[in-house]
């Protein structure tokens, strides 16, 4: 019943949005017991929702099924569409287990089994829900430029084409275009419900075959599934697989692609040719940044203010310091917190500020009263190293932090003028690790402990450079890793 | 009072928790009231009269402590200054201040900030955008004989990323290195208004003409852009309103809206926070899209239905000098008109 007894025969096409996957499958109780219940019963609303019910139809008692075994099913099966809605209707009104629900999905109304797109749904679901759940790397989209010679002295009239203008059917088109040669793949392409972020799940079987033979276990392995997240209005990409881009050198023709790694390298590639066009041809770079929560990669990477002022300059970025130019008051007398919060209008800003309410900023230093002089300074010398970082409207917070050191030890001294010796001597490379909830967080409690020194403090310590993997040399991330 | 909610047991005295929420709410009305006062004061030590009595009398013969005039003329300095800094922002849009990097390892070089204020519809200015410039030394090239010279790089910036900031330096302030001529581009530029930036940039006199900096052009060109992105999404949003898409508290309606009586349309909006493609549904499953030109013109539309695409509707939303206030009206009167699909 799972799969239909046709002519197997190799394709290019992508897998079906309709191929079941038997219910019986034991993982996926799993992967849909990932869920919350109200996530489930969303899903059961919206694939039984009157534009959807003709891609996901539940199983229906129909005359010409037969008597076939379906009182011994713990869950009869309903006569129409309505019926089993009503079903779901009464499971939200009363309170259950979560158990019992992915039963009646699994063993009740969708016996038949579980399609690609509805189990995309609900991994997509699972990741509004959990957005801290994978760990994203952030890569930039740059146009790869071959008109720049011709074009002499003769500036642009638009500012803003660096962002490919992405119709999602027609991108997935050319992605299936791209790698239906190498992997059959399934696509799922939806915006999320929270973000402003448009998920692209690609799911990739190493099988020419329209309906693969191998186990069903194999569409819940999680190991193959990619995903690509596109923020909306700016030239980045975040992906969910492990970056390394200066591997195209090393040529894995050795290595027939079977294995999951692979797969997913040979997706990666093809999303920037499937992105580009005739004269428009784009391809993506490392940015030294991956975190676990989605929401920091759209602070450091997004489209918003927060992009590219950090640490010290976020102060910009929030727009702490001074107000509108129709507010009467210096700006001094006014406190961060009243300008951040003031009813700025941008258009940006207003999705963001749902994020949470703004009064747990600053939760120590300045208004406690009686502070010595010492800790005055300090508390002065932290806001002015870190701005509002680690204590912003939309926190950015990384979970790792992995830093290189290239000074000499001990020259710290000295370490303006010592140009000269340092070509001919390697110095041995220091690795930090910072790893932990909220890095930048901690490194400023530690200033504020007085265990770190605020003011002498280099500046990728202060999160200024939003990235996650830096070299640093004096104090300053070299542009280019060594 | 929070430290006996803390010791009470989970069901508080009804009446104590009124005597809280009251409390709560005159304290908030105190706050109110204070920073109405504030603004008050700033707003009166900032007044002309005010301004002038102090310039009348520069240096106060009496050293009297007691006058009113000397204690508070600090206050009413600040203020002075405050309203003639808010007028350049509000007047010129853009406005320089230097910035120190407190940073250790930066050498003490100041920075060249850039504010860029922009106005929206509702009449309150946008949270104001940031440029930070770092002036770099660099071995000039062939006009100043191989003496250093500085020049202007972009530091960090608060712009939205779908302007490309890479992009207009790449224009306007180009480095050396980058060989690229580039003389048309500038000679309008730096010779013509004054709006732009306050003109302290000595390093900019000195350069060599070939390939000079023009910060001026790059703040203009910036600032044009990010214009252009509010007035789109203020066009937008005014679309919205005329049809009643939008709440009173300006959010999104609650309930599903039903479609516009003359035109039949149900939803509109932006398709991404560039606001450059606005996405218009029909009640009868008719979709559109149409393309906002930096100047408010309608540049493109599509609108696609069960029988292809409707020519007739495109036509009427590009057509009539295609401004993007009146899509509306011209929808309505191409509605009226009658059209078969309605």
């Amino acid at each position: 019943m799972a799969r239909p007894k046709t002519v197997r025969a190799p394709t290019t096409a992508s897998l079906p949005n309709n191929l079941r996957i038997p219910s019986s499958t034991p993982s996926l109780t799993k992967s849909l017991g990932k869920l919350s219940r109200q996530a489930l019963l969303d899903l059961a609303f919206t694939w039984l929702d009157d534009r959807n019910v003709a891609s996901f139809p539940p199983y229906l008692q129909t005359n010409d099924d037969g008597p076939d075994d379906d009182d011994a099913l713990p869950y009869p099966a309903g006569k129409t569409i309505e019926e089993v809605r009503q079903v779901y209707e009464d499971l939200q009104d009363r309170k259950g287990a979560k158990r019992e629900l992915i039963e009646r999905i699994l063993e009740g109304d969708w016996r038949h089994g579980i399609t690609l797109r509805q189990l995309a749904m609900a991994d997509l679901r699972y990741m509004d829900d959990h957005p801290a759940s994978l760990r994203w790397t952030a890569l930039e989209l740059s146009r790869i430029d071959t008109k720049r010679k011709n074009s002499k002295g003769l500036p642009p009239a638009d500012w803003s084409g660096s962002v490919p203008r992405m119709q999602a059917a027609t991108f997935v088109q050319s992605l299936q275009r791209e790698i239906s040669p190498l992997v059959k793949a399934h696509y799922h392409l939806a915006h999320s419900a929270t973000l402003p972020l448009t998920f692209l799940r690609i799911f990739v079987v190493d099988s020419p075959y329209q309906s693969p033979r191998q186990a069903a276990e194999i569409f819940t392995d999680s190991s193959r599934v990619i995903y690509v997240a596109f923020p909306d209005s700016c030239p980045y990409v975040y992906t969910s697989i492990a970056v390394s881009t200066g591997s195209k050198s090393a040529p894995s023709a050795s290595s027939v692609a079977t294995d999951t790694r692979t797969l997913q390298r040979l997706v990666r590639d093809s999303i920037p040719k499937a992105l580009s066009r005739p004269q428009e041809r784009f391809s993506l770079q490392a940015t030294s940044l991956a975190a676990k929560n989605l929401p920091t990669l759209l602070a450091l990477r997004g489209s918003g203010r927060s992009t590219a002022s950090n640490g010290a300059f976020s102060i910009f970025a929030d727009a702490a310091t001074e107000g509108s130019p129709l507010d009467p008051r210096p700006s001094n007398t006014v406190s961060p917190e009243e300008h951040i919060r003031a009813s700025h209008s941008s258009p940006t800003e207003g999705k963001e500020n749902t994020n949470g309410p703004a009064t747990k900023r600053r939760s120590s230093g300045i208004d406690t009263a009686p502070l010595s002089p010492d800790l005055k300074k300090r508390c002065l010398a932290i806001h002015s190293r870190f701005g509002t970082l680690g204590s912003s409207l939309a926190p950015a917070l990384l979970d790792r932090l992995d830093i290189r050191l290239l000074d000499k030890p001990g020259s710290s001294d000295e370490q303006y003028d010592d140009d000269g010796d340092d070509s001919t001597f390697t110095p041995p490379a220091l690795s930090l690790t910072f790893s932990g909830s909220d890095v930048i967080g901690g490194i400023r409690k530690l200033a504020e402990l007085g265990i770190v020194d605020p003011e002498r403090m280099p500046s990728w310590m202060t999160g200024e450079e939003g990235v996650s993997v830096a070299t640093v040399r004096r104090g300053k991330r070299l542009q280019k890793d060594i | 009072m929070t430290t006996m909610a803390s010791h009470a047991p989970p069901s508080p005295d009804p009446e104590e928790e009124e005597l809280d929420t009251e409390i709560a709410s005159i304290r908030a009305e105190i706050q109110n009231l204070q920073k109405h006062k504030r603004i008050l004061t700033s707003s009166l030590l900032a007044t002309d009269p005010i301004q002038k009595l102090l310039r009348e009398q520069p240096q106060p013969p009496t050293t009297n402590p007691t006058d009113p005039l000397t204690t508070i003329s600090p206050l009413v300095h600040a203020a002075g200054a405050h309203t003639s800094s808010n007028h350049h922002r509000i007047a010129f849009g853009a406005t320089a201040f230097p910035f120190k990097d407190p940073s250790p390892t930066d050498n003490g070089a100041t920075l060249l900030g850039v504010r860029i204020d922009v106005c929206a519809r509702n009449g309150r200015f946008a949270k104001p955008y940031y440029v930070i410039l770092q002036k770099e030394r660099s071995r000039a090239g062939p006009g100043s004989g191989g003496a250093s010279s500085e020049v202007l790089k972009v530091y960090r910036h608060t712009v939205p990323s779908f302007i490309s900031i890479a992009k207009l330096e790449s224009v306007y302030l180009l480095r050396s290195g980058v060989t690229r001529n580039n003389g048309d581009g500038d000679g309008g530029g730096s010779s013509g208004e004054d709006e732009d930036v306050e003109p302290a940039k000595p390093w900019k006199k000195g350069g060599n003409s070939a390939r000079k900096q023009d910060l001026r052009g790059f703040v203009r060109e910036l600032r044009r852009e990010l214009v252009a992105w509010h007035m789109r999404v203020d066009a937008v949003e005014f679309l919205r309103e005329k049809l009643g898409l939008v709440g009173e508290g300006g959010g999104p309606l609650p309930f599903d809206v039903s479609p516009d009586r003359d035109t039949g349309i149900v939803s509109l909006a932006a398709v991404a926070i560039e606001a450059r493609y606005v996405r218009v549904e029909w009640v009868d499953g008719r979709v559109g899209r149409f393309k906002l030109s930096n100047t408010g013109v309608v540049e493109r539309a599509v609108v696609i239905g069960d029988q292809g695409r409707d020519k007739k509707v495109e036509d009427a939303i590009t057509g009539g000098g295609g401004r993007v206030e009146t899509v509306l009206d011209r929808l309505r009167v191409e509605v009226l008109s009658g059209s078969p699909g309605l």
